[in-house]
């Protein structure tokens, strides 16, 4: 069904082969620590997807906590000279 | 070896920062007593806006994905609900037309999918093939934003107060 094409995009053609659909989906493998370990394993597509889902909602969940403990230290800070000092020595 | 991310981290670290530092300034009470845990929550979504916004705004408009989150916190920060924005153009209503159709041929991967196209934003409006490349970059920004605020919180506490 699908013919092989060149990587070059077209917008107006919505044929997608599968061989480019696999090449992203081996991409995103790579970038999620649950199953970036498995290149030798099987990974199907979409327990690739499923797993980027959980992955993506995670990483929100950590910036939700993150934002309240960094809430909480601003909260904490007695003076400029404490926020001062954090901000220089993350930036140097 | 400078990877383009290098540059998002530091560029995104320096307006997340300099946002903590205006969010503090306009929310810090005088007085030392604590701040209510009411005050904190409502500074904690501040700051959380502030990290997304940061981060947008350091990609700028050259992704899809920062462009959408870009339209939606400015819904999000006028108090109106994440889901719903409703400011659709034209262009919009056609492309969800095509995206319509498009989501027809996801028979396989359906469920995947369509649970990647509202984790991402503008998810929705993306044929398959760019919703898994923006997934990959909006992947790694996330990735880059936890991890600054990381680092910034485990400073934080790490100082005695």
């Amino acid at each position: 069904m699908s013919s092989r094409r060149s990587h070059s995009r077209q917008s107006g053609s919505s044929r997608i082969t599968e061989d480019q659909i696999a090449d992203l989906v081996s991409k995103l493998q790579r970038l999620i620590p649950e199953l970036r370990n498995r290149h030798s394993d099987k990974v199907s597509a979409s327990k690739v997807l499923q797993e980027t889902c959980n992955y993506i909602r995670s990483l929100h969940k950590e910036v939700d906590d993150l934002s309240e403990r960094l809430s909480e230290l601003l909260a904490s800070l007695e003076t400029d000279s404490d926020q001062a000092a954090i901000i220089r020595s993350l930036l140097m | 070896m400078k990877t383009p991310s290098n540059s998002i981290k530091r560029r995104f670290a320096l307006k997340f920062l300099r946002t903590l530092v205006r969010i503090r300034k306009s929310t810090h009470q005088p007085s030392p007593s604590q701040s209510s845990t009411w005050e904190i929550r409502r500074r904690a979504q501040r700051i959380k806006l502030a990290a997304y916004s940061s981060m947008a705004r350091t990609v700028g408009s050259k992704r899809a994905w920062s462009r959408a989150l870009t339209m939606k916190l400015r819904a999000a920060m006028g108090n109106r609900p994440w889901s719903m924005i409703k400011q659709e153009s034209k262009k919009m209503t056609r492309r969800k037309l095509i995206a319509k159709r498009k989501r027809h041929m996801e028979k396989d991967l359906n469920s995947g999918v369509q649970e990647l196209r509202r984790l991402v934003p503008g998810g929705q409006w993306m044929d398959p093939l760019s919703l898994m490349q923006e997934t990959a970059h909006f992947l790694r920004c996330l990735e880059t934003q936890v991890r600054v605020m990381r680092s910034i919180v485990a400073e934080g506490e790490g100082f005695p107060c």
